[in-house]
């Protein structure tokens, strides 16, 4: 199956603007560039909620205006639905909606329904399917009492989910969403991710690529993330592959009782060390170990069977999952190093 | 023009209807302020009128205040056409819509087009007022204006082409402000040179002579004359030929010439990443 979202070397980058006394105290200095993005090449499967992370400035608005046309790309080739983002300007733009988080991209005199009749005129609707589209979406983005009310009265929750509802306006088969719970409560936040999980992603199958720097978020919904900084694509997978590549080894919480002491050692499977400075306390009675170990059960079999033979108890042993918040650290630090 | 382009043109008329009569008393003083200024019109013209007989019988139709009239209907929608594609873009582009509205299946140049289309009727009904109020006021007068409905026809070609004209600079203006993020400059220039050298108030043979050639420069020179004499002595497009072949030049020159600048401005804005910058 072809991909939603196919990028290939993707690479952008920005004449930085230099003021007027510059421009005439060094008028023959070549002007600087900014690289945005650099290399970037991924696929994107129909039906998949894709993530995009990265600190601000990483290059993800970059990449979604690229990928939305509002920009061209310096190098490399973007294809949206299987369109050219440069050759098939237009049915890129009918393949997509772009859910921003920008509430000043409406008219805030007008009404939610006039907001909506305005723009589905620009996505090529006929006044009588405008009116009944605008209408079903405004039932089920629970907008109807409010609809003829001007959108400057509007909750930012609600301005979000008008957000929605203008990118849904021509059904679209791709959804990019910038930073779309960005300015809401963590009730509205939660309410629109269950819009996007379950309705649009689940039920309607639409792909949907995701710009966000809010990791639980990207944790909750992505299949797939690829983690942007400072211009490239610096890791890319499931979330158990991004966390495999952080962890090259496991790591394991043991609690022990018993036995006769415990200290730090090293074999050749890897690492223990007792961990003292836990903000919350082991079991009565019980020490707790922290084990770093070579994947596939032999090194963690080989430590419990030591720590057995020296008398101790096992009290439990729990595999320690990286969080996407420690993995995304890692990166960036990654690619803060000096080359 | 196809339908759904139509559509998408009458999609931002209704909008910008909506938005203007949100802001109900400022919809009703200005049309309050549009009798007021006819109203100084023409008392300013009664009184030089009177005190300056013998240069006005050589004012074309002989009458101050319809000269002045039918200077200031022209140079209005001359105003519109320079400026409303610009203000429009800009105004788009920093109240944040404009992204929104690029991220559609619509072309930048009908975004821009259709955005300015309000402005067009809005100053029709505007000049149209104008004139109404104008010839209103003179009616109850001993010097009331005699329209002469033969010139009709030659006054609207004139106006269709000197719109187009301006239409050429005011797209110019808009890539401008896409690019540079500043349009206004050429604007008030063209303005400003209009009022003064183009005979919108005062004939153009007034001027000193040493400046009277720039009022030749000038699209509106030749509009408000061939207006007036179409109007107010009733010449028709033959007797017009002369002002109609001019404005027929500048149209063909500006009006591909704006449309070519603000091609290679978009592409250049959305190469550099500034289209929705401001």
């Amino acid at each position: 199956m072809p991909a939603a979202i196919s990028v290939e070397d993707l690479a952008k980058s920005f004449i930085k603007r230099r003021s007027l006394r510059d421009m005439v105290t060094h008028p023959l200095v070549k002007a600087e560039r900014v690289t945005a993005l650099d290399g970037v090449t991924l696929s994107v499967a129909p039906g998949e909620i894709f993530g995009l992370l990265g600190p601000n400035g990483a290059g993800k608005t970059t990449l979604l205006k690229i990928l939305s046309c509002l920009i061209i790309q310096s190098r490399g080739r973007a294809l949206v639905n299987g369109y050219d983002t440069l050759a098939d300007e237009m049915r890129v733009k009918t393949s997509v909606g772009f859910v921003t988080s920008d509430e000043r991209s409406f008219y805030w005199r007008l009404s939610g329904r006039e907001n909506l009749r305005f723009f589905a005129s620009l996505y090529n609707l006929p006044p009588a399917r405008a009116a009944r589209r605008c209408q079903d979406l405004l039932d089920r983005l629970e907008l109807t009492d409010k609809a003829d009310h001007a959108f400057m009265t509007y909750s930012s929750g609600m301005k979000q989910r008008m957000a929605v509802a203008r990118a849904l306006l021509h059904d679209p088969p791709i959804l990019f969403m910038d930073e779309p719970t960005r300015s809401l409560d963590p009730l509205a936040a939660k309410h629109l991710r269950t819009l996007v999980t379950d309705s649009l992603n689940r039920k309607e199958g639409k792909t949907i690529l995701l710009a966000t720097h809010n990791l639980s978020e990207a944790e909750e919904l992505c299949s797939r993330i690829a983690i942007i900084h400072k211009a490239r694509i610096r890791r890319m997978g499931t979330l158990a592959e991004v966390r495999s590549w952080a962890l090259a080894r496991e790591r394991y919480v043991i609690e022990v009782s018993g036995g006769d002491g415990f200290a730090p050692y090293r074999f050749d499977g890897g690492r223990v060390e007792v961990d003292d400075g836990a903000a919350e306390g082991p079991a009565p009675h019980a020490v707790r170990l922290r084990a770093e170990l070579d994947r596939g059960g032999a090194a963690l079999t080989h430590v419990l069977r030591d720590l057995v033979a020296r008398g101790a108890t096992i009290v439990s042993c729990t595999r320690y999952e990286a969080s996407l918040q420690e993995i995304f650290d890692m990166t960036v630090e990654e690619g803060n190093k000096p080359a | 023009m196809r339908i759904p382009a139509i559509r998408k043109a009458l999609a931002f008329v209704w909008r910008d209807f909506l938005n203007e009569v949100s802001y109900k008393s400022a919809f009703v003083l200005h049309v309050g302020s549009l009798i007021f200024s006819v109203g100084i019109w023409f008392f300013f013209s009664a009184f030089l009128q009177d005190n300056l007989k013998e240069k006005m019988d050589s004012l074309t139709g002989g009458n101050l205040f319809a000269f002045i009239l039918f200077g200031i209907a022209p140079f209005s929608y001359q105003q519109v056409a320079l400026s409303a594609f610009a203000h429009r873009f800009r105004e788009e582009q920093v109240t944040g819509t404009l992204e929104a509205m690029l991220v559609c299946p619509t072309r930048t140049s009908m975004v821009i087009f259709a955005s300015a289309l309000f402005d067009f009727l809005f100053t029709s009904l505007r000049v149209v007022l104008y004139i109404l109020v104008g010839v209103g006021f003179a009616h109850f007068t001993t010097r009331p204006i005699s329209l002469h409905m033969a010139g009709l026809a030659a006054a609207l070609v004139i106006f269709f082409l000197m719109v187009l004209t301006s239409v050429g600079v005011g797209i110019m203006a808009a890539a401008f402000v896409m690019y540079f993020k500043k349009g206004e400059v050429l604007v008030t220039l063209i303005s400003s040179a209009s009022a003064l050298f183009g005979g919108v108030f005062f004939p153009a043979g007034a001027l000193p002579r040493i400046v009277q050639p720039l009022s030749a420069l000038l699209p509106i020179t030749y509009t408000t004359d061939g207006v007036r004499r179409a109007l107010l002595t009733g010449e028709g497009i033959v007797d017009l030929l002369p002002q109609i072949r001019v404005l027929l030049i500048f149209a063909a020159v500006l009006l591909p010439l704006g449309l070519y600048i603000f091609r290679i401005a978009l592409r250049a804005a959305r190469r550099d990443g500034t289209l929705v910058q401001y």
